[in-house]
Formats: structure tokens, C-alpha cells, sequence
């Protein structure tokens, strides 16, 4: 009886999970048909004209990312060494409890200070490079750095820590300083798991909606001629999820075309963020075993 | 099959407890939505009723929710179009107006005290399309324009494409930064220089924000104010509707009749719209 | 030169630290300053007035609990059985029992935006239940389900072998053993992971905005069509785009802060649990 309920409560769970992939990619076909590859290369999003180039929010949702992990990594991080090689064991529970507390803050929270305060910071502190307003690419990146990093704070610790205290005895019983120690023993051993804490920090960025939402400016086709060049940080723009959240996925849905295209999005999202959690998980398990 | 057995099943189990639920569902404007979110606690108090309000998807949400028979009471502050009746042929769109408003074009304060107070069609056009990026351009500041673009399907873009372009299906399709609530809107180009954005004339400061005047050919400048909305001599002033799917029956009429009420319509005028009496046809 | 390095290593690493608590600590005591004058007790027993310029957010608090509620109800069956599976009925050290635990790791970095569009798919449109409060608890529960059932098969990973060695010594049978040994130890693993989950879940706002919530009028559902709930999430998303007024700031804070306070009170019940579990692998 037992393994009968086992067995069927867990077939319902992982068949509403394949159930959500299959509704997407199916619900998303007209568009893929529609435009084809250049759903995903071009920057032309015009809902009117039922024009669907995802180009923008791809590289919106990327970039906003990429400038969380690029302030929340080395903080982060330096926050990991901190807990896991300097803290004794007591602080060091009491620093995880309070880092996991606030990665429980709620986006709309973390929104909401943005509104308030983010938003003007960086319309003011980046006034000489003439912003037009303070939700910007810039401006999201930030706000998601802070969300971040209790994420690669705590994964980080969880890798430092794995690497055996055996290693570090006979570092120091070789005569190296505490310093480099870590550097040149803990951190190359600790690699995989640090990676898992950028991969899964950088699909946690990818993934979030409510405070990008608020903002970044919801701007549409904002991708610049360099994709690498700074020029758009200061702009507004739009990512996957903010366009999710944002008011056309209210009146998309009589639309076949339109739906398509929204739902197309959230597939996009959904491959994106699922990749790049499974790479961190595997990392994440490799680290553990060894 | 099993997925149409179990979806009867659960409809059957729907159905039946829709058939206890007595609530009045209305969704729309949020424009619309201040007055009407009053009344419906009024409602609540005094009679009892069981209202739910709600503003996804501003007016086009409202339209589109009534057609849909998700609510009995739509809120939009446009009228319903042609292309909405083709879209929901089962619903008889009735409009009931209930007040009126205008949208006026806001301006953040140190636009409108660097010298620009008025704006014309052409200008607004060109501003829309590109044409004009700076006050400059304006007889104002040098600056940037920031424009902050109403949400497609708010009520307010309505009102202004199909002042700009005499329809809003004629508007081209635009880059620019969006905002969603008349909320938003106001906060944003009141913490924001060289600003812009369409807004319900209702909700300016004058003091962070300012409404421009609209400029005729002939050099008139009409001000947002009662008596040129009132007259419609202010081109940019639209009606706020409750939508009903043919004649309003049960709590929905009750509704409406409220709304259309002395007490109603000092709950129009409270939120800065024109009430039904103001009105000089 | 090299005790140069090392002092500024530590300085560095405890530099950090300081730095993410301050941030993160300033938040929490921003939120309470313009949150506090807010709280009083009508304002957390009374329903909300004027489109949310006074009154209270009773109604938010019992949506977001009702919700939550919903959800782990759905998930607790759904987490346990899929950790047997992976734990006792597949072989553990499998290929397949391997590459379900990945996939719930995989599965918990999905934006919870995509199962609320599941859910506005399936249920709200297809089933046309429009806006319903159970939706908006299936759609948690998906949410939830990684978390959690990752956190009951970790348990189970470290129920000392001697106790399954026992039992087989004894002869019993697999049911049994689940019953007898498995599920009581697993329970303090279904807890802390409920309750993280279930923080998480109470301040999620996409996965409801299209499924569960609305922003004036509901109080207790009396059906499942068409009843949707206040949630404290949503009310919050809403003032800050479509009614906030610096007026309204003290509603807006305070209830920031009670949903901040939910979730804090959610995780930190898990703490004593983890601290248990901890100890007890420690064996």
C-alpha cells in the first residue's frame, strides 16, 4: 500500500512538472513557427504588428545578471572566507541563520526599496553621465545583487567548508600562513562548489521578477550595436521577467500569436534558468562527493 | 478522457458553488477603479454586499474580462471599440458613464518653469515618434526628453493616440520606457528631470508635476481645467465608464445605481473627475 | 610580507562580512522605522478602507496563510512520497534514483513566474475557474515541492545505517521499516524544509498575480470558482505602482513589515530543528 501511494503521489508530482514543459514548448509553437529563429536573434518586439524578436529582453536579462554577480561574487565570497576560515562555530551558525533569513525577504520587499531608494541613488550618482531616469539596467543589476548574495554567501561557506580539515592541517603544519592557506589550498579545491555558488546565484538573478519588474524601465528593443559596450547600463530596459510580470501578458491571451509569444518567453526562461541550475547542481554534487 | 472527466467534475463542483456565491465581480480602470472601490466598501458597510474589485490589466482588462464573463462589471475609461464588440460577439457591451476625466500631458517642475506650458499636436507627434528629443526644441531647458510612455491597454494611451493620430490603432509602434498606474506615472516624472508622460489631469500637484496646456493652431492655449473639460473644449478628456453586458441586473444594477447617485457621483468628484452634472453637453 | 597577506586576507574576508551584514541588516532596519508607526492592532484585525489609504490588512494575512496552507498541504504527501521513492523503493545509489535528485535540484532554480503561468493556463482559463484561491495554492505547492522534497531525501540520506542494519536484522519488511524507522526521523527534514519553503511561498507575488489574488474585496473564499483572496504580496506590489501616495506610506511600510515578520517567523521556527538535525548526523 505503501510503495502503491509512493509510487502515484510521486508519477502526479513529476507528471505536473513535464506536464508544465510540454504545455509551453506546445503553447509557444505558433510563434516559433511564425518566426522561427529570429524570435531569438532579432530586436524587433512589436505586439501590434505582431513582430516577436526577444533579442532585447535575452540580452536585458543577461546583463541585469551578469552586474548582480559581478558585485555580489567578490563580496560574497570574501563574506564565505569570512564565515567558513575566520568565524568560530557558534558565529558561524549564527551568521548562516541570518543569511538565510534575509534571502527569505520577499522580492516585492526588495522592490520596493528600489522604488524608493535605489532609484534615486543612481539617478544621482550617475548624473554626469546624464541617465534619463533611475530605472535602469544599472539600477536592477544592483538591486539584484543585494538579493544575491545571501545565495552565494551560503553556497560559497558550503564549499570552503567541504574541502577536509586534513588538507588544511598539513598546509599549516608545512608552515603556511593562514592567508595562504586559503588561497592556494582551500579555494582551487574548493572550485566546483564555488562555481555551483555563481551558477545557481547567477539562475536565482536570472529568475527573479517583482523587483526587476519595478525597476528597470520596461523598455522594449533596448539592445545596443556592441553587446559589450557600457553604453546601455544607464538605459532602461527590459528582461524576460519584467516583461512576464508587465501588463502584456494581461491582454495577450485572445491572441494565439501573441500568447504564443508570451508563453515563448517564459520557455526561454525556463531553458535558461533550468541549464544553468543543472550545471550549478552537478558542480554542486561533485564537490560534496569529493 | 480522463482529463474531460475530471474537468466536468470539477466544473459540475464549480458551477455549484457559484450558484451560492452571490458577489458582484468588477475589474478595470484604475482610473475608474478609485471611485468605484469606494463605493464598493459603502456597499459593503451599508448593505452588505459582496464586491470584488480588482484592476488587472487597466481598461483593456476590464473590457476584455466582462467579454470574457469573468466579471459582471467592467471599468474602463475609453469607450468600447468596434474591434472589442467583433472580438466578444456573446457580450452586449453596454456603456454607463459615470464621470468624466481628462488626461492631461504632465511635465516634472523644472520643465514647466523652463518656460514650457503648452504643447501642440504636431509637437506631441513628433515627441512620440522621435523627431523631438530635447526641450530645447520647445522653447525649454536643455535637456533630454524623458518620456515615459502609459502601459498599452491603459485607458490614458487611449485618449492620448487617438487625440495624436485620431485612432490608437494608428499609433506606430514605440521605444520608450513604460509605466503602468496613474501612480507610477506620477512618481516617475516627479523625481524625474525633463520628464513627460500621459497622466489623468486629476492626479497633478502642481508641484512636482504640472499639466501642459494643449495649443491650437491658432495659438490658443487650452488649460486642463474644469470648465474646458466640462465644455470638451480640452480635447484630451474621455468618459469613465462601467461596462455592462446588456442592461445591469441584481447587484450590479444596485451598483450602478450608486454610482449614479448623489452619493456616487461626490465619490467621482472627490477623486478630481467631473461629475455627471458638471457636464455641459 | 607574508604576514602582510595573511592580515589582509582576514581583513578582507571579515571586511566582507561586515559589509553584506550591514546592507542587509540596514534594510530590515529601514523597513521597521517606516513600518513600526504603522502596526497597531486594528490595523492587523481590521479590512482594508479607501482602496488601502486606511483600514487594515486582516483580510491580506488570512489569504497569504490560507495560501501557504493550502500549498503544504498539497506538498507534504507529494515531498514524502517522491523521497521514499528516491530513498527506499528505487535503489538508492541508481542511476534513476541519482537523476530524480538532480532534477529537483534543477526543478528549484525555475522562476516561480512560470508556474503561475501554468497555473493561469490550466486552471484559471482551461478549467475556468478564473481566480481562485486553491489555484494560487497548487501553484505554490509546485514551487515549494523542490525545496522540500530535497530537504526529506537529505534526511533520509542521514538516518544512520545502523538503524536500517537493525531493522533488517530483525527481519522487517520494507513498509515497516518506512514506517517504523524512515518516516519518524525524516519528520524534522519535512519540517525545516516546509517551513523555509513555506517563507519563501508567503512572499512570492508573480506566481498569484495571474492565478489567486485581488486587490480589493475578497475576504474568505466561499467556493473554489472565481475566489480569489487579499494576499499581503500583492497589496504591496499594487500600492507601490498604482496608489502609492507618500500619504499611504505608513500603510505601505507596515505591511511590509508584517510580511517580513511572517517570513521571519517561518524561518527562524526552522532553526532549532536544523540545529537538532545537525547534531543528531553528527552521530
Amino acid at each position: 500500500m505503501t510503495r502503491f501511494f509512493s509510487w502515484l503521489f510521486s508519477l502526479l508530482a513529476l507528471a505536473a512538472f513535464f506536464a508544465l514543459l510540454l504545455l509551453f514548448v506546445w503553447q509557444s509553437l505558433p510563434v516559433l513557427r511564425a518566426e522561427g529563429g529570429s524570435y531569438v536573434t532579432e530586436n524587433r518586439w512589436f505586439f501590434r504588428q505582431h513582430q516577436f524578436g526577444a533579442a532585447a529582453m535575452i540580452y536585458g536579462s543577461v546583463v541585469v545578471s551578469i552586474i548582480a554577480l559581478m558585485i555580489a561574487v567578490p563580496l560574497g565570497l570574501g563574506a564565505a572566507i569570512g564565515t567558513a576560515e575566520y568565524l568560530p562555530a557558534r558565529l558561524r551558525w549564527v551568521a548562516k541563520a541570518f543569511m538565510e533569513l534575509l534571502a527569505g525577504i520577499p522580492s516585492v520587499v526588495y522592490g520596493l526599496l528600489g522604488i524608493l531608494l535605489l532609484r534615486n541613488w543612481v539617478y544621482d550618482g550617475f548624473v554626469a553621465f546624464e541617465p534619463l531616469s533611475g530605472d535602469t539596467l544599472l539600477t536592477a543589476g544592483l538591486l539584484l545583487s543585494i538579493m544575491v548574495l545571501p545565495t552565494i554567501v551560503t553556497l560559497g561557506d558550503d564549499a570552503l567548508r567541504a574541502v577536509s580539515a586534513k588538507q588544511r592541517h598539513a598546509a599549516r603544519g608545512l608552515g603556511l600562513t593562514h592567508a595562504e592557506t586559503i588561497l592556494f589550498i582551500t579555494l582551487p579545491q574548493a572550485g566546483k562548489g564555488l562555481w555551483a555558488a555563481i551558477l545557481l546565484g547567477f539562475g536565482r538573478a536570472m529568475g527573479e521578477t517583482i523587483a526587476v519588474f519595478l525597476v528597470v524601465g520596461r523598455q522594449d528593443n533596448q539592445l545596443p550595436e556592441n553587446l559589450f559596450s557600457l553604453s546601455m547600463l544607464l538605459e532602461a530596459g527590459q528582461t524576460l521577467t519584467s516583461k512576464l510580470g508587465g501588463a502584456e501578458t494581461n491582454i495577450a491571451y485572445g491572441d494565439p500569436l501573441h500568447w504564443a509569444a508570451i508563453t515563448g518567453l517564459a520557455l526561454l526562461l525556463l531553458l535558461i534558468t533550468g541549464l544553468v541550475t543543472w550545471l550549478g547542481s552537478v558542480f554542486r554534487r561533485r564537490s560534496q562527493d569529493a | 478522457m480522463t482529463m474531460s472527466r475530471i474537468s466536468l467534475f470539477l466544473l459540475a463542483m464549480g458551477a455549484g458553488s457559484t450558484l451560492w456565491a452571490g458577489t458582484l465581480k468588477i475589474n478595470g480602470s484604475t482610473t475608474v477603479n478609485l471611485p468605484a472601490a469606494e463605493a464598493a466598501e459603502v456597499l459593503r458597510k451599508e448593505r452588505g454586499m459582496d464586491i470584488h474589485i480588482d484592476t488587472q490589466g487597466g481598461s483593456s482588462g476590464g473590457i476584455s474580462m466582462l467579454g470574457d464573463g469573468l466579471v459582471q462589471l467592467g471599468m474602463a475609461s475609453k469607450p468600447v471599440s468596434d474591434k472589442d464588440r467583433e472580438k466578444f460577439p456573446n457580450c452586449r457591451f453596454k456603456e454607463i458613464a459615470v464621470g468624466e476625466d481628462a488626461v492631461a500631458l504632465i511635465v516634472s517642475a523644472d520643465v514647466w518653469e523652463g518656460g514650457v506650458k503648452a504643447i501642440t499636436r504636431e509637437q506631441a507627434a513628433d515627441i512620440y515618434e522621435g523627431r523631438i528629443k530635447n526641450w530645447s526644441e520647445l522653447g525649454g531647458p536643455d535637456r533630454r526628453i524623458a518620456f515615459f510612455n502609459k502601459e498599452p491597454g491603459r485607458g490614458t494611451w487611449e485618449v492620448f493616440a487617438h487625440w495624436v493620430y485620431g485612432d490608437s490603432k494608428k499609433a506606430p509602434q514605440v521605444n520608450f520606457p513604460e509605466v503602468g498606474g496613474n501612480e507610477e506615472a506620477r512618481s516617475k516624472v516627479g523625481g524625474t528631470r525633463g520628464a513627460l508622460s500621459q497622466l489623468s489631469s486629476s492626479w497633478v500637484d502642481n508641484e512636482l508635476i504640472y499639466a501642459l496646456g494643449i495649443m491650437t493652431k491658432a495659438g490658443e492655449v487650452i488649460e486642463p481645467v474644469t470648465s474646458n473639460i466640462a465644455t470638451r473644449k480640452y480635447p484630451l478628456s474621455r468618459p469613465l465608464f462601467l461596462l455592462s453586458n446588456g442592461e445591469p441586473t441584481g447587484d450590479a444594477k444596485i451598483f450602478v445605481e450608486f454610482m449614479l447617485s448623489a452619493e456616487g457621483q461626490k465619490l467621482v468628484e472627490k477623486h478630481g473627475y467631473l461629475k455627471l452634472a458638471d457636464l455641459k453637453q | 610580507m607574508r604576514k602582510l597577506i595573511n592580515y589582509l586576507l582576514a581583513a578582507a574576508a571579515l571586511g566582507s562580512m561586515s559589509v553584506v551584514i550591514l546592507i542587509l541588516g540596514g534594510l530590515i532596519i529601514v523597513i521597521a522605522q517606516k513600518g513600526l508607526p504603522a502596526i497597531s492592532w486594528s490595523f492587523l484585525s481590521s479590512g482594508m478602507k479607501q482602496a488601502g489609504a486606511s483600514g487594515g490588512i486582516i483580510w491580506h494575512l488570512v489569504g497569504t496563510l490560507l495560501l501557504i496552507t493550502t500549498a503544504w498541504l498539497i506538498t507534504s504527501p507529494l515531498s514524502l512520497s517522491l523521497a521514499l521513492l528516491q530513498q527506499v523503493w528505487l535503489d538508492k545509489k541508481g542511476r534513476w534514483s541519482q537523476a530524480l535528485r538532480l532534477f529537483f535540484y534543477t526543478c528549484n532554480g525555475v522562476p516561480s513566474i512560470v508556474f503561475g503561468l501554468f497555473g493561469f493556463m490550466i486552471f484559471v482559463q482551461y478549467f475556468n475557474w478564473g481566480k481562485s484561491w486553491l489555484v494560487g495554492g497548487i501553484v505554490l505547492a509546485m514551487s515549494m515541492l523542490p525545496t522540500v522534497t530535497l530537504a526529506i531525501m537529505e534526511r533520509m540520506e542521514a538516518i544512520p545505517a545502523k538503524y536500517l542494519e537493525a531493522s533488517a536484522a530483525l527481519g522487517l519488511s520494507k513498509t515497516q521499516v518506512v514506517w517504523s524507522v524512515i518516516l519518524p526521523q525524516s519528520l524534522t527534514g519535512l519540517a525545516t524544509g516546509s517551513l523555509l519553503a513555506l517563507a519563501r511561498a508567503a512572499g512570492e507575488t508573480a506566481p498569484i498575480m495571474f492565478t489567486a489574488t485581488i486587490f480589493a474585496g475578497a475576504t474568505f473564499p466561499d467556493g473554489i470558482r472565481e475566489n480569489p483572496v487579499l494576499t499581503l504580496p500583492y497589496h504591496i506590489f499594487i500600492l507601490a505602482q498604482d496608489s502609492f501616495d507618500p500619504a499611504m506610506g505608513p500603510q505601505l511600510w507596515g505591511s511590509a513589515l508584517v510580511l517580513i515578520a511572517l517570513v521571519a517567523t517561518l524561518s527562524l521556527l526552522a532553526l532549532p530543528l536544523r540545529l537538532i538535525m545537525h547534531e543528531e548526523s553528527h552521530d
